[in-house]
């Protein structure tokens, strides 16, 4: 039997190469994932992890107390070649080509080249003092001078004047558009006042694991309550803590990762069944000259084998050169997408070869079960179409019910539970469940819609709705490979939708203030004015404040905030509520330090006047009452505080610095902290994680258009005598055509418009898992985006016919009597 | 080797005039250079309307290629076909297949109805395809006498093969074409279900006048027709007028068959 095989193998090559097609783009679509994945990892650490990732060791103080002493313990440790610690302090600097001075954060540079992980766009690192480097974002370049205004910890003021030696290139980092940075060295940074650090930066001796290097510095320092991390950890602590909900979004990859593979396995298993179903006389055949039902199922596996095997080894190099590309064109366009060079795990390819191999031996088995059930005599006899109502039918509707059920009941309690890892399982089985019952219930809604195109469409509809109902397995083959595609699509861009809004909901309440400009002292009462007539500030409120008296008789800072004026300029009111007339917001620190609970009164008293309001808690420093109770209690109340919001079409940057210029020149210390930026670049960290889960999911899409080709390639092949019937009877060319362009789009509709159907829920139910336990869920259906895959899927359906559609249309007459 | 017919397209040589179909000098030549076959080497031939003709001739003489090109299926290497006055050779592929569908009927010896489609639908198919409503009186009488009343609902797969052959006559019939082509549709039959099948394809002829050309190698099928052409290597060979089985026997004997 093996000589069968193999004669098999090569008298089919051309139809093997359509069905491992499938398999070589399943495997690469997994494969690219999983490289992209850790690609895009790499990348993120290697931006915000940078000072980390070249380094053995990294110490950190547990409790805030510095750690300078210890350099000089720790540089003696025989397995450590280099510490360096990280000195770092706030400056004000008049930036060249700017009118007011600005708030910048610096930083020392390491000694020992080992530890300097600053990349340098231009010039070199600073090596004496009075030399500094600065980020791109302070638009500084080398050789220019400015002054600088530092301030000791007693709070002494002392100017200087710096040189700039180089320009560092942050990379990917998303503070970088914060606030602009500078670099100088240890010396420099303690001239300027720099605190004692709380964190060293380890190099090991040339041959010292990074882990021993570890060890002997956490002995050395047992004394003392810090924590001793390998550079790595410590990267992936840094990237984590910037991302925040690092959590959800392993989880929301770990989603896609399983549903792709499920995917990949369907579309597989579907080719091959009908490729095994379109041989079926030929597998009689060889029955009939006197193989056995084992010979014959042996040979059909050792072909899926043989074929899954080469097409996974295909498949993984064009992962990875699908994700080399992908990676590449992101760091061409200079994108802000964390991708840059390309990690391959080991994992990928092993998984890539295990996937491809495994899915087609199991898509293998049931056709060929079932190959092996052939009569001798169906070689005999014209091919009867399916009937709809086989054993194998009912037994794939209680199967299929079977799966859906408790899939469905699993995934409600994992909504309720706000636990992915209870709907994720439910989600797998109850979409397996779909795609089984999708045999039985898409002929009918094919048919349903059918009447309608046989009133649209002339003789070619009506044959063609004939066609797509009274060969139920035809349709619901070639449907469920779109079905599953359109259904993965809609889910990632409902749940991407979801995720976004929910996202943005978190930012604005995190960061409800796009700028906050603070004076030293009072704010002359005509900068509020001035600020707001900014071009790009929409906008503004301003705070007083004053000290008064708390509940437990000590002097407590607090503001008054306009309510009027505050609404228009917060984002969100989630986490900073605005005080009513009576009410008082309090810090968290109240509650342990005043012990008011919510709701409860609270008491501030200034001179001979107090004021007793309602207690509620929000993200505010300090006690904020309504202005005018402020204004009662404390008269001496002045403004110190401006909030800002910003457009959202504004150029964020360039406003925050116009800002700044006005702020700084009527108050020199004006100190303005941007969080549109920050916001700004949390959300675009998002948009560019939507965007590699976008590109990842136009490769499904492709797969499942293939299964769609393949299986109208497929069935016109199967079709070719009932073609050269129908133009011996008098079909022309183009109603041919017509016919199976109105077949693919009927079925191509109704799998989208049942896709999208189940895609909205499936996403819908994945953000609710996933993102439920992160606080408040929005929900967004991104009804664009939906009509237009509708509108996509059956138009690719279309155009997925047309090839098969040339094909037959060349079918001659005489095919129907030549066989 | 026959003169071919000189003939200026679209005028008709008077003694063929009335004809159903004609062909002149009709060749067709499969492959080229040493191993070309020549299917046809030059047929010059006429069928009366109202006729019922059998081709005959020994396996591999060139009849299902001769029927082929008359009945535009396939596309001759030289000569012309008449259906009626159209001359087929000159039509494009979707004049020829308007042609087939208004003007022609098939009836092939094997695989001739859609497997999806039942039988009624399979009948009204032609028509169908011309955007026509076929006369319901015509439709009931034709299958009346194919005897399909209580079969109109079933699938090819349901009906025995002399059934599925009475199906693709009646389809054949319906659009009351030109000429009806049959290429031995009594191939895949037992006796009695063949001799049923050639019955009633003489009984539309002689009942309704419709004209049949049949490709058979079976002796007592052709004995049904009124006339036989015989056909050898790709060229005429002969015919024989009101064949007996026992006469159309000895022609073909005398071809060496
Ligand atoms: N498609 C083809 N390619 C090459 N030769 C062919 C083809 N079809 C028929 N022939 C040859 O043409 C000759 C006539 O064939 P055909 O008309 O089928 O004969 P008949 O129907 O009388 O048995 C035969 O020699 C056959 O081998
Ligand atoms: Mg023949």
């Amino acid at each position: 039997m093996r000589a069968v095989t193999l004669a098999s193998i090569r008298a089919h090559l051309p139809r093997l190469i359509a069905s491992a097609l499938a398999i070589v783009i399943a495997v690469g679509f997994v494969v690219a994932t999983l490289v992209l994945n850790q690609t895009s990892r790499a990348t993120v650490l290697d931006a915000v992890g940078a000072p980390y990732v070249g380094v053995d060791a990294v110490v950190t103080s547990d409790d805030g107390s510095g750690l300078a002493d210890e350099l000089d313990r720790v540089a003696a440790l025989d397995g450590v070649a280099a510490v360096d610690t990280t000195w770092e302090t706030g400056v004000q600097a008049l930036l060249p080509g700017r009118t007011g001075q600005q708030y910048l954060l610096a930083e020392s540079v390491a000694d020992a080249p080992a530890l300097r992980w600053q990349s340098l766009a231009d010039g070199e690192l600073p090596d004496a003092p009075g030399e500094i480097a600065v980020s791109e974002r302070t638009g500084a370049t080398v050789g220019d001078r400015f002054p600088v205004t530092s301030f000791a910890p007693d709070g002494t003021e002392r100017d200087s004047s710096v040189t700039v030696t180089g320009v560092v290139d942050l990379g990917g980092d998303p503070t970088a558009g914060i606030y602009g940075r500078l670099w100088g060295t240890a010396e420099q940074l303690r001239a300027w006042g720099a605190v004692d650090p709380v964190e060293l930066r380890v190099a090991g001796v040339e041959g010292v694991p990074a882990g021993d290097v570890v060890q002997q510095v956490a002995a050395a320092l047992a004394d003392r309550q810090v924590a001793v991390r390998t550079g790595t950890e410590q990267a992936e602590e840094a990237a984590a803590q910037l991302t925040g909900d690092t959590m959800a979004l392993t989880a929301v990859l770990l989603v896609f990762a399983t549903v792709a593979v499920l995917v990949a396995g369907l579309v597989i298993a579907n080719t091959f069944a009908v490729l095994l179903a379109q041989r079926t006389r030929e597998l009689a055949l060889l029955r009939c000259v006197g193989a056995t039902a084992r010979q014959v199922r042996r040979s059909v596996l050792g072909e899926a084998a043989l074929t899954g095997l080469a097409a996974s080894a295909v498949g993984v190099l064009a992962g990875i050169g699908l994700a080399a590309a992908v990676s590449a064109v992101a760091e061409a366009a200079d994108s802000p997408v964390p991708l840059s060079g390309l990690s391959v795990p080991w994992i990928a390819v092993a998984a890539g070869l295990a996937v491809g191999t495994a899915t087609t031996l199991l898509a293998a088995l049931a056709p060929a079960r079932a190959a092996t059930k052939v009569a001798p005599l169906a070689a005999l006899r014209p091919a009867d179409p399916a009937p709809l109502r086989s054993r194998g039918g009912a037994l794939r509707l209680v199967l299929g019910l079977l799966l859906l059920v408790p899939g469905v009941l699993l995934m409600g309690v994992g909504v309720a539970l706000a636990d992915v890892l209870v709907a994720l399982p439910g989600g797998a089985l109850s979409f397996l469940g779909v795609v089984l019952l999708a045999q039985r219930a898409v002929p009918p809604v094919v048919g349903a819609v059918g009447r309608l195109a046989a009133r649209l469409g002339g003789v070619p509809g009506r044959l063609a709705a004939g066609n797509a109902t009274r060969n139920p397995r035809r349709t619901a083959a070639t449907a469920t490979a779109l079905l599953i595609g359109v259904t993965l699509t809609t889910a990632m861009v409902v749940g991407a939708a979801s995720t976004r809004a929910t996202a943005q909901a978190g930012l604005a309440a995190q960061y409800p203030t796009d700028v906050i400009v603070q004076g030293d002292g009072s704010v002359p009462a005509s900068l509020p004015g001035r600020l707001a007539a900014v071009d790009g500030v929409v906008a503004a409120s301003s705070l007083t404040a004053a000290t008064v008296t708390g509940p437990d008789g000590q002097e407590t800072g607090v503001s008054g905030l306009d309510a009027a004026t505050a609404a228009p300029v917060l984002r969100s009111t989630g986490d900073v509520p605005i005080p009513a007339a009576g009410e008082v917001v309090l810090p968290w620190w109240a509650d342990s330090s005043w012990g008011i609970p919510a709701g409860g009164p609270v008491t501030f008293t200034a001179g001979d006047r107090t004021a007793t309001l309602t207690a509620l808690y929000g993200d505010v420093e300090r006690p904020t009452l309504p202005v005018a109770e402020l204004a009662r209690l404390a008269p001496e109340a002045a403004v110190d505080t401006v909030w800002l919001r910003l457009a959202d079409d504004a150029d964020h940057t360039d406003v925050i610095d116009e800002v700044t210029d006005v702020a700084t020149a009527a108050m020199p210390f004006a100190f303005v902290t941007g969080l549109a930026s920050e916001r700004a670049a949390i959300d675009s960290v998002l948009d560019v994680l939507l965007l590699v889960v976008t590109g990842l999911l136009g490769v499904a899409v492709v797969i499942a258009l293939i299964g769609v080709g393949n299986t109208l390639a497929l069935s016109v092949v199967e079709r070719r005598q009932e073609n050269g019937l129908l133009r011996a009877l008098g079909l022309t060319r183009g109603q041919l055509r017509g016919l199976l362009a109105w077949e693919s789009a009927l079925v191509a509709g109704v799998a989208a418009v049942l896709g999208v159907l189940l895609g909205s829920f499936y996403g819908l139910v994945g953000v609710a898992s996933v993102l439920g336990s992160y606080g408040e869920l929005v929900l967004s259906m991104p009804w664009l985006q939906v009509g237009a895959i509708v509108l996509v899927a059956t138009v690719a359906g279309l155009l997925a016919s047309v090839l098969p559609a040339r094909r037959a249309a060349r079918t001659p007459p005489v095919a129907a009597i030549a066989g | 080797m026959p003169v071919p017919v000189m003939t200026v397209p679209g005028e008709q040589p008077a003694s063929l005039s009335g004809a159903a179909v004609r062909a002149a000098g009709l060749r067709k030549t499969y492959g080229g250079g040493e191993t070309a076959v020549h299917a046809l080497a030059g047929v010059d031939v006429a069928f009366a309307r109202g006729g019922f003709t059998a081709i005959m001739g020994p396996s591999g003489s060139g009849k299902s290629t001769l029927m082929h090109c008359l009945a535009g299926l396939d596309a001759a290497t030289a000569g012309q076909v008449w259906l009626g006055d159209t001359e087929l050779t000159s039509l494009r592929d979707d004049q020829l297949t308007g042609l087939r569908r208004q003007r022609i009927g098939f009836v092939f010896q094997a695989f001739n109805l859609l497997p999806v489609l039942p039988a009624r639908d399979n009948i009204v198919l032609p028509m169908q395809l011309a955007g026509q409503r076929p006369d319901p009186a015509w439709f009931d009488d034709v299958v009346a006498r194919l005897g399909l009343r209580e079969r109109l609902g079933h699938r090819p797969h349901e009906l025995s093969g002399g059934q599925q052959q009475r199906v693709a006559i009646a389809r054949a019939l319906l659009p009351r074409p030109d000429v009806v082509f049959a290429d031995e549709p009594t191939g895949n039959l037992d006796s009695r279900s063949g001799a049923e099948v050639l019955g009633l394809l003489r009984s539309s002829v002689k009942e309704t006048g419709q004209t049949v050309v049949m490709v058979t190698h079976d002796p007592s099928a052709a004995a049904y027709a009124d006339r036989v052409v015989l056909l050898a290597d790709g060229r005429l060979a002969g015919e024989l007028t009101d064949p007996t089985a026992a006469s159309v026997l000895d022609a073909l004997r005398g071809l060496g068959a």
